[in-house]
């Protein structure tokens, strides 16, 4: 036995040991982190450090930085190149947040690695003429970043909009980051589109984000300010009137097919908009209270492929067995008789085939007590619910 | 052939002529003349912009398209008839040799004065000659202009050693070289004589080279060139029009001259001539036609725009009708008929060569198309009328024109026109 | 004429012969420098990245010592509303075109001299004053310039302009790659000040691949084509679009063939180290004297 301990404690810090050595997983975790795999940034197998084989910058398969807005800087004076104008202070925070909204930090700070959050000017080369001339100098990648949102934005590549010239009374433009406004999420949004055997499509937005798991860039990765700002472009954006779709199928298929892949063209293409997805009528299994807020991918562990699953207590409570369930947590401290009870002893119901407890209805006190009824008699004392 | 022909000069055959050298025609010419020097001297003091409708778009005009292109076709009798006359050894046809010579020694002279006006840096024309690029169309036309320029002028020396030799008498102080003048012109023109030949074959291979490389030249515009135009065999077209503009330019001149001057009209050498138009015209015809199903460019004649037109125009009234008429007996006979066929075969090859150079040219970038201005009009035509001035002056003091031996003095019947 | 004997005709015919084939030969070494390296340089244009904010008018304005004005007035966008060409006072211009797949954000497309790989302008000049250098840059030597004006006949991209208003020493001006600035290490001027980098300098190897890098890698950005890798044979500027620039007449649309070189072909077809010529004249002798052997022989009987 001892050998096996010392076996098994060799072989996993040689692992932690190797993971160490590649530097980019700092918790010597083998790869799974943030979908992190070798494939990720290497094109070869086995990767050596003459030949890292590394893939050009994958804008398209960022990875993303994890962070929120309100965790990086609030603003950044960049003052790397000033030969003309005065270094630019840069409102990070309120770009960040901007950013949150299609694709996260990742935006910007494009192939950062799960390392430490790199800045432009530690990949950009601030000379010109250089070697390698495959990805942009520094003055240039700044510039591309800014301007493909501000000449969406206002229309304007106006130098004077981020600089300020040498000698100018003013020296900074932004002090302190602003806050964006919180983006107002729809709850659904229904679609007309030219698929004849169903013309309406209704899309439960905010069940997508809070139920379903998907994040907001899954779907908006190529929105940007102009979605919202530009207002010679907006678009409506209603839960009422049906929106006439101008994507190509494709274009406008592709967020949904990441999860929808092998439905039936019917199961979102209907002839007038739907009610949102019920747990009771599709799989005859009401969701309350607690569960009914739980993301799917709390209890159903494959979210690409659903399965039916075992909806005994147990089988996901492992603590909801007698003595160790803390009953306290719905809001009522059983008193010290009551502990000792099986759950089916209160929560019965004579109706449920396999003898279940029916915690669906109100606990029967009528086994014991001839005179109490809940909720006017309880085994306990009222606490306050504690939620998770 | 009933009577021999022999050159002399107009004048010497007849006295009336030389009183009255400004006809009223003559003067109008001068005046056409003097109105060219002018824009010709605003060309020259203020640039070619401040004359011309040329840009960065159309870089070549009329000046090039008329002046040059044109130009050095409507000079090919010089070498259609050389070759007839001294090649082929047609002596029936000599009496025409001297005056296609004389048309294509002027033509070319304004083909290098036409390149010298429109060249920015005029002054480097020599260039050329010690600057090479062997892969230039425009450098092989321009050597072989310049070569065949200075052939023509050897092969007209005999005309003038004929004409001065023992009537060099010159007055007052010069007198003293009369003599070394006359043995100079005598070495020349037995050493001429014996060597005219190499002269002769030169300008005729110098011919054939430039007046296709002269089609090659736009060959390199590419697709800036209409389809209906753009082809390779744009020398080949080049070569077969301007042999088939050779004679009927010859005649046309003939007749011209003859009428201006009161001459009898040679109709027993230009009737045979006329007869030779007639299947160098279909072949070009063949060739331009052959080109266009190959290519398949008849699709752009079902557009109605200014392209389709011309060459419409071009293939039937400079080709097409020409031919006919020159294949009937009637028309080879008949002076006014045959002039007319001279005539449009003359057209039709001068607006061809405007087709190539200006009208097919459409670059991809313009601002509005090119027309000719006021002053490259005026300069052109200033060309076109000094030359026959020059020819008038030449033909009538020198051995060009063919007169009847034995009469030459008494042609009465005939009165002078302009 | 009649009086000439035959063996001194062919003596004379065969010594021109001579003459013509022995200038031949030096013809042929009279052809201007025309390199095809290949480490030869070139620019990459991102249209999809280009602001359109003319700063490369200006800079080129700048070292090519022509009035250039302040770089501030170049802020003026009205100049888009027409289209603009490449002339003796500005040898490139940016022009803007409609934006096919996104209205609002039109398309600015930088033109000049496209620094052809077989450049017909070097074909072209009749004193061979163009020539393609080792480093992709096709210049000319002004002092040799006659200014007739036929590189611009012949130029594919119709680039080559001229001073149509000078009286004296006009001259033929386009793009030169900043050849003086390049000898020097230093980058063309355009491509140093562009503030995105939508021009990248490089050799031209390289940059076709950075292009089909970026073409494969943003399919919804680019159209899968690079405007010059192929266009008249290739030209040493190349550029990526979002949609087809020929289409737009942004550039013109050509052909993959080098411009010149049907011309070429023709050229040194028909002088093909002189020989059809000296054929043609050995032809003409030999017709010439027969025929007049003949008629000497009819006139002797």
């Amino acid at each position: 036995m001892k050998r096996v301990i010392c076996g098994i404690l060799f072989f996993s810090t040689l692992v932690v040991a190797q993971n160490k050595s590649k530097n980019h997983l700092p918790d010597g975790k083998a790869g799974s982190l943030q979908n992190v795999n070798c494939k990720t940034c290497h094109t070869c197998d086995v990767p050596t450090k003459q030949n890292p084989c590394l893939i050009e910058c994958p804008r398209d398969e960022m990875i993303t930085v994890h962070q929120t807005a309100e965790q990086g800087p609030d603003v950044i004076k960049i003052d790397k190149l000033t030969n003309k104008y005065l270094p630019v202070t840069f409102s990070h925070k309120t770009h960040s947040q901007m950013s949150a909204m299609s694709g996260g930090c990742g935006n910007c700070h494009h192939y950062n690695t799960a390392g430490p959050i790199l800045a432009c000017a530690d990949c950009h080369n601030t000379e010109r003429k250089r070697e390698d001339i495959s990805k942009p100098d520094l003055q240039a990648a700044y510039h591309r970043q800014c301007i493909d949102c501000h000449k969406e934005w206002s229309h304007s590549t106006d130098c004077n909009s981020c600089h300020l010239e040498k000698g100018s009374p003013i020296t900074h433009k932004v002090t302190k980051g602003k806050d964006h406004p919180k983006v107002k999420e729809p709850e659904k949004l229904i679609y007309e589109t030219n698929y004849n055997k169903g013309k309406i499509v209704t899309f439960f937005h905010s069940d997508h984000t809070k139920l379903f798991g998907a994040e907001c860039i899954s779907c908006h990765q190529n929105d940007n300010c102009t979605r919202c700002h530009d207002t010679k472009n907006v678009q409506t954006v209603s839960s009422t009137i049906p929106e006439k779709i101008s994507k190509t199928g494709s274009q406008h298929h592709q967020p949904c097919f990441k999860c929808h892949a092998n439905d039936e063209c019917s199961k979102c293409h209907l002839d007038k908009p739907t009610g949102p997805f019920n747990h009771k009528t599709s799989t005859g299994w009401a969701l309350t209270r607690f569960h009914e807020k739980l993301e799917c991918a709390k209890c159903h562990e494959n979210t690409n492929n659903f399965t039916k699953l075992n909806n005994d207590c147990v089988s996901c409570h492992k603590n909801f067995v007698t003595g160790k369930f803390e009953h306290e947590k719905t809001g009522l401290k059983l008193d010290e008789i009551h502990q000792e009870f099986d759950c089916g002893d209160c929560h019965s119901e004579s109706n449920l085939p396999d003898g279940k407890a029916g915690f669906a209805n109100k606990p029967d006190c009528s086994g014991c007590h001839d005179d109490k009824s809940y909720p006017k008699d309880k085994p306990g004392s009222l606490v306050k619910v504690i939620k998770k | 052939m009933s009577e021999y022909l022999k050159p002399v000069p107009i004048y010497l055959a007849d006295r009336q002529v030389q009183k009255k050298f400004f006809t009223p025609g003559v003067i109008v010419l001068c005046i056409i003349v003097l109105n060219g020097l002018l824009f010709l001297a605003a060309r020259f003091l203020f640039g070619i912009g401040s004359v011309t409708n040329l840009n960065n778009q159309f870089p070549w005009g009329i000046w090039i398209g008329i002046d040059v292109a044109a130009g050095v076709a409507l000079a090919a009798g010089g070498f259609t008839s050389a070759a007839l006359g001294h090649i082929m050894h047609r002596e029936h046809f000599h009496s025409i040799v001297r005056p296609a010579l004389l048309t294509a020694m002027l033509g070319y002279t304004f083909v290098a004065i036409g390149v010298f006006v429109d060249i920015g840096r005029w002054y480097y024309i020599w260039h050329p000659l010690v600057m090479w690029n062997g892969n230039s169309a425009l450098f092989e036309v321009g050597i072989c202009v310049m070569m065949y320029v200075t052939v023509l002028y050897i092969e007209f020396l005999p005309v003038v050693t004929e004409r001065f030799i023992g009537k060099v008498n010159l007055k007052g102080y010069l007198s003293f070289f009369n003599k070394p003048l006359e043995k100079l012109l005598r070495i020349l023109d037995k050493g001429l004589n014996k060597t005219i030949f190499i002269f002769i074959i030169l300008g005729v291979v110098l011919s054939t080279l430039h007046q296709s490389s002269l089609g090659t030249l736009m060959v390199i515009a590419g697709s800036k060139m209409h389809p209906l135009w753009q082809t390779p065999v744009l020398p080949l077209l080049f070569l077969l029009s301007a042999i088939s503009v050779g004679f009927p330019m010859v005649i046309f001149e003939s007749i011209t001259a003859s009428k201006s001057l009161g001459l009898k009209k040679e109709m027993e050498v230009l009737s045979p001539l006329g007869y030779t138009v007639a299947p160098l015209l279909g072949i070009y015809l063949a060739f331009k036609i052959g080109d266009m199903f190959i290519r398949e460019t008849f699709v752009y004649l079902t557009e109605l725009n200014t392209a389709s037109i011309m060459f419409t125009i071009e293939v039937v009234v400079g080709i097409i009708i020409p031919l006919r008429m020159f294949l009937s007996k009637k028309v080879l006979k008949t002076p006014s008929l045959l002039f007319t066929a001279s005539a449009l075969v003359i057209f039709g090859v001068l607006l061809n060569r405007i087709n190539n150079f200006v009208v097919a040219y459409t670059p991809p970038y313009s601002f509005g198309s090119y027309f000719p201005s006021i002053g490259e009009i005026s300069v052109t035509v200033g060309f076109v009328a000094l030359l026959v001035l020059l020819y008038r002056i030449i033909v009538l003091n020198f051995p060009v024109i063919s007169q009847p031996d034995k009469k030459f003095a008494i042609k009465t019947k005939y009165t002078i026109k302009g | 004429m009649e009086k000439q004997n035959r063996r001194s005709f062919f003596k004379s015919a065969g010594l021109l012969t001579a003459t013509i084939a022995g200038a031949s030969t030096k013809s042929v070494k009279a052809s201007p420098e025309n390199i095809l390296s290949e480490d030869r340089m070139g620019v990459l244009v991102d249209t999809t990245t280009c602001i359109g904010c003319r700063n490369c008018e200006w800079a080129c304005k700048k070292t090519h010592n022509l009035p250039a004005g302040e770089l501030n007035s170049y802020e003026d966008k009205s100049v888009f509303k027409e289209m603009r060409r490449p002339d003796s006072s500005a040898l490139t211009v940016v022009n803007q075109y409609e934006n096919e797949k996104r209205i609002n954000f039109p398309i600015n497309v930088k033109v000049q001299c496209m620094h052809c790989d077989h450049p017909a302008c070097v074909s072209a000049c009749i004193v061979g004053a163009f020539s393609k250098k080792e480093n992709g840059s096709v210049i000319w030597d002004t002092d040799k310039c006659i200014g007739c004006r036929y590189c611009m006949v012949a130029c594919p991209f119709q680039v080559p302009s001229f001073e149509y208003d000078k009286a004296l020493d006009p001259e033929i001006r386009k793009c030169d790659f900043c050849f003086e600035r390049t000898k020097e290490g230093l980058l063309p001027a355009c491509v140093e000040i562009c503030p995105v980098e939508a021009l990248v300098y490089g050799p031209r190897s390289e940059l076709i691949k950075i292009a089909r890098e970026k073409i494969k890698k943003y399919p919804d950005r680019y159209i899968e084509h690079i405007y010059g890798e192929n266009e008249v044979g290739g030209t040493s500027w190349l550029y990526l679009a979002g949609q087809d620039l020929a289409k737009t007449k942004a550039l013109p649309a050509l052909e993959t063939k080098t411009a010149p070189g049907v011309s070429e072909s023709i050229q040194h077809g028909i002088f093909a180290y002189f020989v059809p010529p000296a054929s043609l004249y050995a032809l003409l002798a030999g017709i010439m004297w027969l025929n007049k052997k003949k008629k000497e022989s009819s006139e002797g009987e």
